[in-house]
């Protein structure tokens, strides 16, 4: 049987024995949700602001909360905890390929986070929201979702590899600070300031913001897709091959 | 005659992490020969080198200079092969908490390579052989120190490995699991696997080990059976009464007893 499946299905098994916690990546992001759009969603009515296509504030808010409910990085936590535990060393000692053991965590990560993505649209569609893309729009966002959690894991999975320590893998997840907030999270790119508007243009979570708002707000457009596709692309080869590199030089 | 491990010139050097932190020269040039089937000792003093030569050996560490074959097959030019050959169970017991002592087992097989039904059966095999069929299905966190390190032992086996290493088996056992363990060994050891096993305990080595090395600094610095050593220390040093393992070591590495050998034997007869 192929090790990396091998791999993830003990991971997710792993992730089904410890609720505790996979629920927070579930409920941190709708807490989110629930709070951003009380906050603003007067400020934004359906009717008077064009930004929004005709639909609420809220549709507007779902991509940041996916994206966060991807940004946890938890396949990377479980990962030096085996490097701590010795158990990494018990892998290493078999003859399968070092991939195998930095991809079977993520792939188990990433079918992780579509369920939790799935379940999020779920929950959210009764509060006003449809996805304009319809059902195929519906697998494009969660395929986003999807590659999102797998470059955000790859990178925490880079430190768990480089420091072997929780601590240090725990400390590397705050890059999800200026990776989600400047972004255009609250209103488009356009209207953000001068400064914040270029920090959001140098982020490439902007661009699969974006791309997933397109789908939910407008259905299939072009370009935006394409940007928040081919971002994904580079970052997903760059954390592929950086991962697979630095498990196979692990000493 | 080709041997079960064989090593030469090993060497692995450190780099301390930070500006200016050198080089830490853990192993300085090992030689190894250790006869398929027999029972091979690799004592020292702590941080004598022994647990880097082991996972050098074991294809977990890279190798700074010199070669290593187990079993014939080159470590560091085909690692995936050489695995399939070696089994080891590290100084620290390397356990996944959130599994059972089954799942642990039958996954490690799988990933020798083996189909489901054939992993299953050997995890069962091998839970029966270190006594753990009574807590296999119970997760792993809840296994005692003595429990983790039989599991550990057990998923060194899953693939029959030719040669066997065991990086200090006994250390933190009492005395009943520890003679649990030699029983083990020995029993292992019968059936044909060689076995290269560190230890800091000597009455171990006297009991179980067919030849041993002694490793300080780095370097060996003593080898032979433990009656060819012995001997050789009661020629070089005279004395009434036959030297014990102690002495070897103690004259081995360069430490000494608070008080002389001599004199605490005097106390002792
Ligand atoms: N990863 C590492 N980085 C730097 N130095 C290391 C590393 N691993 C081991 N050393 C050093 O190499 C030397 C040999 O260590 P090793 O663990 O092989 O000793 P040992 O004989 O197994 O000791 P013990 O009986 O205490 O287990 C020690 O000085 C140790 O500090
Ligand atoms: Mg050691």
């Amino acid at each position: 049987m192929n090790a990396t499946w091998l791999l993830a299905r003990r991971a997710i098994r792993e992730s089904i024995r410890t609720p505790e916690a996979t629920l927070p990546t579930l409920a941190i992001p709708l807490f989110f949700l629930a709070v951003n759009v009380g906050q603003a969603a007067r400020v934004f009515p359906t009717e008077t602001t064009p930004f929004l296509h005709g639909q609420s504030y809220a549709a507007f808010q779902l991509p940041s909360s996916l994206l966060l409910a991807a940004s946890f990085g938890s396949a990377a936590i479980y990962l030096v905890e085996d490097i701590e535990r010795g158990y990494f060393d018990k892998l290493r000692a078999t003859p399968i390929p070092r991939s195998a053991i930095v991809l079977g965590r993520l792939l188990a990560g990433m079918v992780t986070a579509l369920l939790i993505a799935v379940l999020m649209v779920l929950v959210s569609l009764p509060f006003g929201i449809h996805v304009e893309g319809g059902v195929a729009g519906f697998v494009v966002l969660i395929a986003l979702m999807a590659a999102w959690t797998l470059v955000f894991s790859g990178f925490m999975q880079l430190i768990a590899l480089k420091s072997r320590s929780a601590a240090a893998t725990q400390s590397g997840s705050i890059v999800f600070f200026p990776l989600l907030f400047l972004t255009p999270g609250f209103v488009p790119r356009e209207l953000l300031t001068r400064p914040m508007e270029i920090a959001a243009s140098c982020n490439p979570v902007t661009y699969v913001m974006e791309a997933m708002r397109s789908v939910i707000l407008e259905g299939f457009v072009a370009a935006p897709l394409l940007r928040g596709f081919a971002v994904l692309a580079v970052l997903l080869a760059i954390t592929f091959c950086l991962n697979i590199r630095l498990v196979r030089r692990y000493d | 005659m080709t041997f079960a491990v064989e090593a030469e010139g090993l060497v692995k050097h450190f780099h301390a992490k930070g500006r200016g932190g050198g080089t830490v020269e853990a192993v300085r040039g090992v030689d190894l020969q250790v006869r398929a089937g027999e029972v091979f000792g690799f004592l020292g003093p702590n941080g004598a080198g022994k647990s880097t030569t082991v996972k050098m050996l074991t294809t977990l560490m890279t190798i700074t200079s010199g070669t290593a074959r187990v079993a014939g097959v080159d470590v560091a030019a085909e690692p995936d092969r050489a695995r399939t050959h070696i089994g080891v169970a590290l100084q620290e017991v390397g356990l996944d908490a959130r599994q059972t002592g089954r799942e642990l087992l039958v996954l490690q097989s799988l990933l020798f390579g083996s189909n489901r039904s054939t992993a299953q059966g050997r995890a069962q095999e091998l839970l029966e052989l270190v006594d753990l069929v009574a807590s296999a299905d119970r997760m792993i966190k809840g296994y005692s120190g003595g429990m983790k390190r039989r599991l550990d032992l057990a998923s060194a086996l899953v693939h029959e490995p030719d040669v066997l290493f065991l990086d200090e088996p006994t250390t933190g056992l009492d005395p009943a699991s520890r003679l649990t363990v030699w029983e083990e060994v020995r029993r292992i050891n019968a059936r044909g696997t060689t076995i290269f096993l560190t230890t800091q305990y000597l009455e171990e080595a006297d009991q179980l080990c067919d030849r041993l090395a002694i490793i300080d600094g780095g370097l060996i610095v003593r080898e032979g059976t433990p009656a060819e050593l012995k001997a050789e220390l009661k020629a070089r040093v005279g004395g009434h009464s036959t030297p014990t393992l102690d002495d070897v070591f103690l004259d081995a590495t360069g430490r000494t007893r608070e008080r002389g050998a001599g004199e605490v034997q005097e106390v002792s007869s």
